[in-house]
């Protein structure tokens, strides 16, 4: 059968309609939309995915408050362990249908997702003007840009370098926080006579190891392993192989517990701390949220100990293990930006509840009083009138100064590393833990990792 | 494309044969006196071939799953095996045998493979040796047979991410497998199970013993009882005893089917995956590291799709090279006996 066309004239009355209702479409979408228009910004349904915050608890309060000001918005939050997430993350983007927001963490991440997000610097300056870049914590912009694209907003920002202590072990046992190596050993020497842990550590995740490499490091020369991770220094500097060797020394002198290279630090190593069978811990500024007694009291309640009192934590500088007389630096990135899928159908929802999360007063208050993360709106602080500590008596000075002290902080913790590298650095650092390799053969082999992986040095 | 005289021969309108097509029917004949039967002797074509039902559309549903799916499958990861992929990225280069060059240096593909060797033979050869033992008890008078059946079978169908965490608590420091030995006086031998590289591998082995041990015993226990009665009795009569029997007359017999568990056993060691990746995340040190495994960390944390996709390819050749290997050594020694 063949079809009998009609003129191309009878089809401009059709085609002028169309075009009318297309342009009808498009304004009355664009009209009350944000930059990026894909459906409106006040109401409909987004998919957040995200590995922190950790407990859905958090994520829900940051959900309730935004509703109160955007009711027709419902953000349904998925939590995703951190050890799937690319797994995750990948396939749900590339199938497009995938989150509509979804976490970024500087670094690595960046690289891999960046052609998933939408830029968000017209965002930025929408919501805080043409100097946003002013207005926001620098750490979380450098992190998150790629290629100058901005892929997500930063939410807050977390910083490591110090150790947490259970305060009611250490005046049981009228111990004092080690300043030194030699003060560590007899911290733990006294734990284990009193059969009780020292210092817990999940060694089999490489962002811990390199936590407690980097504070080594610090310790040894201060900045070096920055040097190292922008290619100014090498892997197999002196310095890394010395940071090395004390490394080995707190496995040796019993310092680090026992099977540490086959625990992980979440659960392992958190809910040993947690229940109280070791009296120190390897964590960052995200642990102030367990000062408080909601966040603690939830947070034993899921590592599985029922009725149980919470204690108060408290942070301490990490001790100067090199005894080369430096003050271990803190070091610290955007913990996590919050970025809009380009292939996300409520686009504009989902930029309404970033704008909302990111550079909103209330927004920024309600992350700064979780104490999960330091905001990226350096104007706002935690209101701590509000907060609940466990033991304010104890805890609230330490716990001040330490927000202080991370508001200045500029050394970058895992932004400068690739995969390859982080996963050379696990190597390094659980061979020569388990005593397969040298201080000097692991950095040497992690050298030649990174110049496999496309590093170049200096 | 046969000439359509020969594709519709039962049709009564066909056309008659050309000259060149008898001519060529003739040669055959010649060349195949044995196959001119068939044709017949009267010349015609239509009753040269012997009649068969079609058999393409019956295998057809099969043939599209396999040759759609599997083998297309397994041509494109060979073919992602020869470029340099995140995964993600649009046009990644080719970088030819690159990949398998660079797996024949990597330390931690060799650690990979001896692991899986060791895995092989330990659990395979304890596995064997208690589902036969098992087999042979159940097979006697036993009281409560079904609830040690049961029993023996029950870790078969639990699924290895729920006891993960199970063993990762009971062989942690101050797990349960530790408390027990401190409270008989062996607290000398407490450690870390899989905390320590000497240790990990073999806590995974016995694991997987525990957890497959019930499908050997389930295969013997039914190969038993094929055994011909009269050959047990006539050994007995013979003065041979039990261990005698056992080792002379069962196990012989249960050749074929230890054939079958050495190839399966042999393939699951290639493919192990959910063990060590839930309990030790292929660690410490990569002690627990296995093929499986390092191409999930390669693939997925690491984001190296296309070194990822060699060594799939690497484990589909080593797992049809030990099936045929395996196989062909059954059927010699069957051949020889």
């Amino acid at each position: 059968m063949r079809l009998r066309l009609l003129p191309r004239s009878a089809f401009r009355p059709l085609i002028v309609l169309v075009a009318a209702a297309a342009a009808a479409t498009c304004l009355a979408a664009c009209g009350s939309n944000g930059p990026s228009g894909g459906g409106s910004a006040t109401s409909g349904t987004i998919n957040w995915w995200g590995w922190t915050p950790t407990d859905t608890a958090t994520a829900q309060n940051y959900i309730s408050a935004f509703n109160k000001q955007y009711p027709n918005i419902k953000v349904n939050y998925k939590l995703v362990n951190i050890s799937d997430w690319v797994a995750a993350l990948r396939p749900a983007l590339l199938s497009g249908r995938g989150p509509d927001v979804f976490d970024m963490q500087p670094g690595a991440y960046v690289t891999q997702f960046k052609s998933f997000t939408e830029d968000l610097t017209p965002l930025a300056q929408q919501a805080l003007g043409k100097d946003w870049k002013s207005k926001v914590a620098p750490i979380g912009i450098s992190g998150l840009t790629s290629d100058g694209k901005l892929t997500a907003m930063s939410v807050g920002s977390t910083f490591a370098g110090m150790l947490w202590i259970n305060e009611e072990i250490f005046k049981k046992y009228n111990l004092s926080p080690p300043t030194t190596l030699a003060e560590w050993e007899h911290v733990c020497q006294v734990l284990k006579q009193n059969q009780k842990g020292c210092f817990v550590q999940g060694a089999a995740q490489e962002g811990f190891d390199q936590d407690t490499l980097q504070s080594i490091a610090n310790s040894v020369q201060p900045g070096l392993w920055t040097k190292a991770s922008t290619g100014d220094a090498k892997w197999n500097d002196p310095g890394i192989v010395k940071t090395l060797s004390i490394w080995k020394e707190l496995f040796t002198s019993g310092i680090m517990q026992s099977g540490a290279v086959g625990y992980q630090q979440y659960p392992d190593a958190n809910n040993d701390f947690l229940t109280g069978k070791y009296a120190m811990v390897m964590m960052g500024t995200w642990y102030t949220q367990y000062a408080t007694s909601k966040a603690m009291t939830a947070a034993l309640s899921a590592a599985g100990v029922s009725g149980a009192k919470p204690f108060p934590i408290l942070p301490i500088a990490f001790p100067d293990v090199a005894g080369a007389g430096n003050t271990s630096e803190m070091y610290g990135d955007s913990d996590f930006g919050l970025a809009v899928s380009t292939k996300s159908k409520s686009r504009a929802a989902a930029e309404t509840f970033v704008k909302w999360m990111t550079t909103t007063t209330v927004g920024q208050q309600v992350v700064a009083d979780q104490l999960n993360d330091l905001p990226a709106l350096p104007s706002v602080q935690p209101n701590f009138d509000s907060i609940q500590l466990v033991d304010p008596t104890s805890q609230t000075t330490p716990v001040q100064d330490l927000i202080a002290k991370a508001a200045k902080v500029t050394e970058p913790r895992e932004a400068l590393l690739s995969t390859d590298v982080q996963n050379a650095i696990l190597a390094a650092a659980t061979s020569v833990a388990t005593g397969k390799a040298s201080p000097q053969d692991a950095a040497d082999t992690l050298q030649k990792a990174a110049e496999a992986a496309g590093e170049t040095f200096k | 494309m046969r000439p359509s005289s020969e594709r519709q021969p039962e049709r009564s309108d066909r056309p008659e044969p050309s000259e060149a097509v008898v001519t060529r029917t003739i040669e055959r004949r010649q060349l195949h006196p044995e196959r001119a039967g068939a044709a017949g002797d009267d010349g015609r074509i239509a009753r040269r071939r012997p009649r068969r039902p079609p058999g393409l559309p019956w295998i057809l549903p099969a043939l599209a799953l396999s040759v759609g799916v599997i083998y297309y499958g397994i041509g494109y990861t060979g073919y992602i095996s020869t470029l340099n992929w995140d995964g993600i990225s649009p046009d990644p280069p080719h970088v030819g045998a690159g990949n398998y060059t660079r797996i024949l240096h990597d330390p931690v593909f060799w650690d990979a493979v001896r692991h899986t060797a060791e895995f092989f033979v330990v659990t395979f050869v304890v596995q064997t040796v208690l589902g036969l033992v098992f087999a042979v008890l159940l097979h006697t008078r036993l009281k409560l047979a079904v609830i040690y059946k049961v029993i023996i079978f029950m870790p078969v169908v639990l699924a290895p991410a729920i006891m993960a965490p199970v063993f990762r608590h009971m062989f942690a420091p101050d797990g349960e497998l530790n408390s027990v030995l401190r409270h008989v006086g062996l607290g000398a031998l407490a450690q870390p199970w899989i905390g320590q590289t000497s240790t990990a591998l073999p806590v995974i082995m016995a694991i997987t013993v525990w957890e497959w041990t019930g499908v050997t015993f389930v295969l013997y226990y039914a190969a038993m009882t094929q055994l011909e009665q009269s050959v047990l009795e006539a050994a007995k009569m013979d003065g041979a005893g039990n261990i005698r029997t056992l080792v002379s007359i069962i196990w012989p017999e249960m050749r074929g089917t230890t054939v079958a568990l050495a190839i399966l056993g042999a393939i699951g060691a290639l493919k192990t995956f959910d063990v060590p990746y839930l309990v030790t995340i292929g660690g410490p040190n990569y002690a627990t590291e296995f093929l499986g495994t390092y191409i999930y960390r390669m693939t997925i944390p690491l984001d190296h799709v296309g070194y990822g996709a060699a060594l799939s390819i690497i484990l589909l050749v080593a797992a049809l090279i030990i099936s045929i290997a395996v196989q062909l050594g059954g059927r010699e020694r069957k051949a020889r006996d």
